[in-house]
Parts: C-alpha cells; sequence; structure tokens
C-alpha cells in the first residue's frame, strides 16, 4: 500500500502541467504589476518568451496576434524624413521614452529615441512567430542600425548611445542578419576573431577575452557560428570536442552554468541547445534533466523558476519549456537550437525567404 | 508631492507612454511612478540640460536602475553640468552595493572611472563587492577591466590566492588566476609551468572533488603535451587510488589521448578504453552515454582496423 502511494506521489510530482504554462503566459502578455518595473525597457523580450512559450506549447490561438503584431510594429524606429537617423533604426524595447504609437513611418525626430539590438531580434523572431511576413520591417534601416553598433574588436554593443560590449549582443546581431538573410549588417570575421578570443582555457566561452566560461555565452558563441555557417571553419575538431567536454559536464541533474554552481532551470536550454548544435546532447541524461526541470515547476500559477520553491518567471518559463522540447517531452513543438523559436516559426521564415528570393530575381 | 503639482515644473507638458490600443506586457504603475517618468520623458524630448533634470534622474533611477536611457542622460548632464565626478563616483558606489547584478550601473562607473582617469578606488570596492558574492560575474569583468586598463597586476595574484584559500571551489577565481598568469609571467619558462602543475596537485589533495582545480590543470596543460609533462602521469594515478574524481578519470583519459597522438600503443589504448568503462558504469553514469561515444570514438581513431580487402600476407613481400 505505502508502496502504491509513493509511486502516485512521484507521478503527481512529475506530471506537465499544460494548461498552467498557457494561463502563466496569457497573464504574462497582460498587465504585469509594478514591481516589475525593472523589464519596461524590456518588454518586447517579455513577449517573446511569453509568445514563443505558447508556440511551443501550441497554444497560439488564446491569443490575438494581429493585435500584438500591431503594438510590435509601433517599436519600430523608423528612418526620419530626411533618413538623418539611420544608424539608430531598429526596433525599441517598448514605449518608455515617449514617442507617440504609431505603426508606420515617417520616423519621428527625438534626440534620445533608438533601437536597441536584442529588441530588433525579438521583435522580428516574435513577428515571425505570430505569423507576420515582415513586409512592414524596413530592412534597410535595421541592417544600418545594426552596423553601426559593431566594435573594431568584432563585439557588439546593444544601442547607438554606447553600452557594455560582449557576445550576447554578437547573438543577437546574427540572428537578425539571420533572418532577414542579409549579412551586410556585419562584420562576419572579426565576429567570429571575437568569439575565439572569448574560449577560456577550460574550453567554454566567457562573455569576452579572459572572462569567466559560461552557459550562456558558450551558447552565444556556438549559435552565432552555427547561424554564420561558420563552425567548422572557425574551430578545428580538437578545440570542438573540448568544448562538447565543457558543455556535457555542466550536467549535474539538470545544468549548472559553471563549474561549481548550483543547477537552473535556463541552462537546460543554453546547455542543451549548445550540445544539440554539438550533436551530442543524444549523450546527456534525460532522465536526470526532465526530473529537475519539473521540480521547478510552480504548480500553482504556471512557468518555471530556476530553483525548485521559487518564484517563476516568463524567462525561466520559456527556457524551461525549450528544455523540456529538446528531450522530446511530448506534445511540445520542436525548437531550432540556434534561432531559439518553433521549427513551425522557422519553416514560416524559410518560406519567406524564398518569397523574397524569388521576388528579387523578377524584379528588374 | 508629484511633480505635476510642482510650480517650479508647471512650465513643462508631463508625456505620459502611448502603447496604443493594445498594449502588451503592460506594467501597472503607480501614480507615483508615472508622474516621475512622465517627466522624465518630458525632459528628454526637449533635451533639457539643468540641475532640475539631474535630480530626476536620481529619482527616475531609484524606481528603475535597469532604465539605460535614464543613465545616458544622467551622463550627458554629468558632463553638460560639469557635475562633481567624485561625488558621482559615491552615488554609484551606493547603487552597485544595493543592485551588484544589474548591468547599467556597473557600466556607468566604468565611465565614470574613465572620465576620471582614475582607478585608485576600484580594487576595494569590488573586493567589496566580492566578498558579498564570490561570484558575481560583473564584479569579476568591471576587476578585470580595471586591471588590465590600468595595469594593476601587481598584487591580483596575492589576492586570487587569499580567495582560494576562502573557497578553493570557486570557478571565477581560478580563471582569475589564469588570467594574471597568462598577462603577465606566462606558462612558457617550465619553472612557472610546474610551480602551477603542483599548485593544483595540492588543492586537489585538499579538496579532491573540484571540477575547477582539473579544469585548469587541463587547461594549462592541453597545448603543451599533457602526457610529456615529466612525472605528471605517475602523481595522477597515485591519486588515483585515495583521491579519485570524474574529473581525475576524464583528465587521465585525457592524457592517455594525447600519448596515442605521438605514439599509438596498444596498451595505452586499453587504458583509455578501460577508464571510459569505468567512468560509464561506475564513477560519473550521469554521463554513461557520453563516455561509451568517447570510447567508441577512440577505439575507431587508436584501435587496430581490420580491412579485408587488405591481402596484408602481400605487405611482407
Amino acid at each position: 500500500m505505502a508502496e502504491e502511494e509513493s509511486q502516485l506521489e512521484e507521478f503527481e510530482q512529475i506530471d506537465f502541467l499544460r494548461d498552467r504554462h498557457v494561463r502563466f503566459f496569457q497573464r504574462t502578455l497582460q498587465v504585469l504589476p509594478e514591481r516589475y518595473a525593472s523589464l519596461e525597457t524590456t518588454r518586447l523580450t517579455v513577449m517573446f518568451f511569453a509568445v514563443s512559450g505558447l508556440d511551443v506549447l501550441d497554444a497560439l490561438d488564446v491569443i490575438d496576434r494581429n493585435n500584438m503584431i500591431e503594438w510590435i510594429y509601433s517599436l519600430q524606429v523608423l528612418p526620419t524624413e530626411d533618413q538623418s537617423n539611420l544608424s539608430r533604426c531598429g526596433f525599441r524595447g517598448s514605449s518608455h521614452i515617449g514617442i507617440p504609437y504609431s505603426v508606420k513611418g515617417p520616423g519621428v525626430l527625438h534626440p534620445y529615441d533608438s533601437g536597441h539590438v536584442a529588441m530588433t531580434y525579438t521583435g522580428l523572431t516574435s513577428l515571425l512567430i505570430l505569423g507576420d511576413d515582415l513586409s512592414r520591417v524596413n530592412k534597410q534601416a535595421c541592417l544600418a542600425g545594426l552596423k553601426a553598433l559593431q566594435l573594431e574588436d568584432g563585439s557588439f554593443c546593444a544601442v547607438p548611445e554606447g553600452s557594455e560590449n560582449d557576445i550576447r549582443f554578437i547573438y543577437c546581431a546574427a540572428c537578425i542578419c539571420y533572418m532577414l538573410d542579409d549579412w551586410s549588417g556585419m562584420d562576419i570575421q572579426k565576429a567570429i576573431e571575437y568569439i575565439r578570443g572569448s574560449m577560456s582555457y577550460d574550453n567554454g566561452f566567457g562573455q569576452g577575452a579572459g572572462l569567466e566560461s559560461h552557459g550562456g555565452w558558450t551558447f552565444c558563441a556556438i549559435a552565432s557560428l552555427c547561424l554564420m555557417g561558420r563552425l567548422e571553419e572557425a574551430l578545428s575538431q580538437r578545440e570542438l570536442d573540448r568544448i562538447r567536454r565543457w558543455c556535457i559536464m555542466r550536467q549535474q541533474s539538470g545544468f549548472h552554468g559553471r563549474p561549481n554552481k548550483p543547477v537552473d532551470t535556463c541552462y537546460s536550454f543554453w546547455v542543451g541547445a549548445t550540445l544539440e548544435l554539438l550533436d551530442v546532447f543524444q549523450y546527456t541524461n534525460y532522465e536526470k534533466n526532465r526530473n529537475y526541470i519539473l521540480s521547478t515547476q510552480d504548480r500553482l500559477v504556471g512557468g518555471f523558476a530556476k530553483w525548485p520553491d521559487s518564484h517563476p518567471d516568463p524567462l525561466h518559463a520559456y527556457l524551461g519549456l525549450c528544455g523540456l522540447s529538446l528531450i522530446g517531452e511530448p506534445n511540445l513543438r520542436k525548437v531550432h537550437p540556434a534561432l531559439n523559436i518553433t521549427q513551425r516559426a522557422f519553416q514560416h521564415l524559410q518560406q519567406l525567404q524564398q518569397t523574397w528570393r524569388d521576388n528579387a530575381g523578377t524584379c528588374t | 508631492m508629484f511633480y505635476r503639482d510642482r510650480k517650479e515644473w508647471a512650465d513643462l507638458e508631463p508625456v505620459p507612454q502611448d502603447d496604443g490600443p493594445n498594449p502588451v506586457v503592460k506594467i501597472a504603475y503607480s501614480e507615483k511612478f508615472s508622474d516621475v517618468y512622465d517627466y522624465f520623458r518630458a525632459l528628454l524630448k526637449k533635451d533639457e540640460r539643468s540641475d532640475r533634470a539631474f535630480a530626476l534622474t536620481a529619482e527616475a533611477i531609484e524606481l528603475n536602475a535597469a532604465n539605460y536611457t535614464v543613465w545616458h542622460y544622467r551622463r550627458v548632464l554629468l558632463q553638460a553640468l560639469q557635475k562633481d565626478l567624485r561625488e558621482e563616483m559615491r552615488y554609484i558606489t551606493d547603487i552597485i552595493e544595493e543592485q551588484p547584478k544589474n548591468y547599467q550601473v556597473w557600466h556607468h562607473r566604468r565611465m565614470v572611472v574613465e572620465w576620471l582617469n582614475d582607478p585608485s578606488e576600484e580594487l576595494e570596492f569590488i573586493a567589496d563587492i566580492l566578498s558579498q558574492d564570490a561570484k558575481n560575474y560583473h564584479a569579476w569583468q568591471h576587476r578585470q577591466w580595471v586591471i588590465q586598463e590600468y595595469k594593476l597586476w601587481d598584487n591580483e595574484l596575492e589576492f586570487v590566492e587569499k580567495l582560494l584559500e576562502e573557497d578553493v571551489r570557486n570557478n571565477s577565481v581560478w580563471n582569475q588566476r589564469h588570467f594574471v598568469i597568462s598577462h603577465t609571467t606566462g606558462y612558457s619558462s617550465p619553472a612557472i609551468l610546474d610551480r602551477e602543475v603542483q599548485y593544483c596537485l595540492n588543492q586537489i589533495r585538499k579538496a579532491p572533488h573540484n571540477e575547477s582545480a582539473w579544469n585548469y590543470l587541463k587547461g594549462i596543460l592541453q597545448d603543451r603535451g599533457m602526457s610529456s609533462h615529466p612525472g605528471l602521469l605517475e602523481q595522477v594515478l597515485e591519486l588515483k587510488e585515495t583521491h579519485c574524481s570524474p574529473y581525475l578519470l576524464a583528465f587521465l583519459v585525457d592524457c592517455y589521448e594525447d600519448a596515442l597522438e605521438n605514439n599509438n600503443q596498444k596498451e595505452t589504448l586499453n587504458r583509455a578504453l578501460e577508464v571510459c568503462e569505468y567512468l560509464a558504469q561506475e564513477k560519473d553514469t550521469i554521463r554513461k552515454e557520453y563516455w561509451l561515444f568517447l570510447q567508441r570514438s577512440l577505439e575507431s581513431r587508436f584501435g587496430p582496423s581490420f580491412d579485408p580487402t587488405v591481402n596484408y600476407c602481400a605487405v611482407y613481400y
């Protein structure tokens, strides 16, 4: 009797509560309380977590896609009449600067309005996920804005006014160029040099040269090289094997981001996706990984947290789902490990890009 | 008192946020929050350069220290109004102590240090932040920037040793050790390399289950020939009896692989395959499939390959 009971308990602990997660993302897309104020300038990334999360759950039908698409376009920094702000174009994270709502150009001249590379990246991915054809994106302006952010050492800043520069923004830039099918927005060779320079003595990647290797930056490095189509050109077989070893050693139950640090749900994606890109994710322990991710599931409000018995948040909710998708959890859509969108959204992108190429051929 | 009710601000028209008819991920701000930011947006639009603007940025930061536009505008004002940068250092010190994991505050501090061209407070300040969280990535990043930019290498190895005494498993400190040595003496001299190898082995004797120490050891040897460092393999095999760990065994596999690349011997291969088996079945079972994969890979690269199309007899005549 006792054995039966504890088996039932075990099953309850580890079952996946799909409907709770759907509702968690729905609530995220609506209104958040003031204690989330620090997310204001990155609201578009929060939208991406929720929208892509719903896509992974195959639940996009619960939201109003068209209204969301309009909101995203209202965040586009478009060229002004005289095109003097091209190097500042892209997408904003939110309306925090106070530009009046508008989904079309020309852009409004404002001394402090500019795009942010992570918002341009998540704006484009969110549009794709919602089924948009990107026809209202000023691609040339986005690429001009992107180009202005790359530094001599190959890394990128986030905004033209200046910010910290590191490998995260190389990843954002690579995603933007990949989606727009146009690499004129970055100097690939310099970016590769920066990425190589970020490889640590222990064969993981840090945020920049000399810095401690870390699961998130390792994902940015490898995923960027994959998107550029330069993985095997940039790294030797010996180096790739050493990177595989560094990554696979991150599994403790779930995964951690650095040696001797605690595990955290989000690394099930950052490290898991990297291992998948390197063809060795199949050699990880799926059961222990799954058990850890589900131990961080919030059974009441939905979503996932970094640790068990902690508050869930949109980032961990989304990446927890992606982590489960990588191990083939039933009823979850497959995720493209480099671009971090569902394979379904990726196919939509491929079809779009084919249309662009066809049109370019016939337009003379 | 709200800004909208202050007469000294009556000349400004507050600018609300405008998300249009269907806002997404909307944050529900209190009246006080909206009031401060509506006036921030108004100042921004005019690009006003004034003391009242400067004062307001501090309030805006207190409500949301992650708003990079507020920090940028504050820097513009610091320069335009020629504000006291020493006072700004005190200000940013307080903010970082409260919010040490925020990107914007560290970037701001870096800008002020650059303007002052004075890093003299940095190492002590960062040490204080690290005393509260010894693995804070921002703190280590800022520390490396300061040291490299202003050539403050002299006491850093001592700092590293002190922190390793406090926690020999702190991976950030091992990374810093590599950072300091590679930028000062380097690892080329046999004396330094041997010193570092012995240092690692000593730390491993004290705390065997420490991936950081093993990663460092492998890291400094992997491009210099792991199997060629005199006496190392013997020391590791000795440690295997009393201080075994998955990291020690993985290091052994890597030593054998290095040896095989220079001199493919059946005995060496067998030892490597045995250790992989031991890791897969007993000592690192979570990575069982990986160790078996590595075993197959070594077998394929270095094992005898019987090719039925070759007439082996013909080779000898």
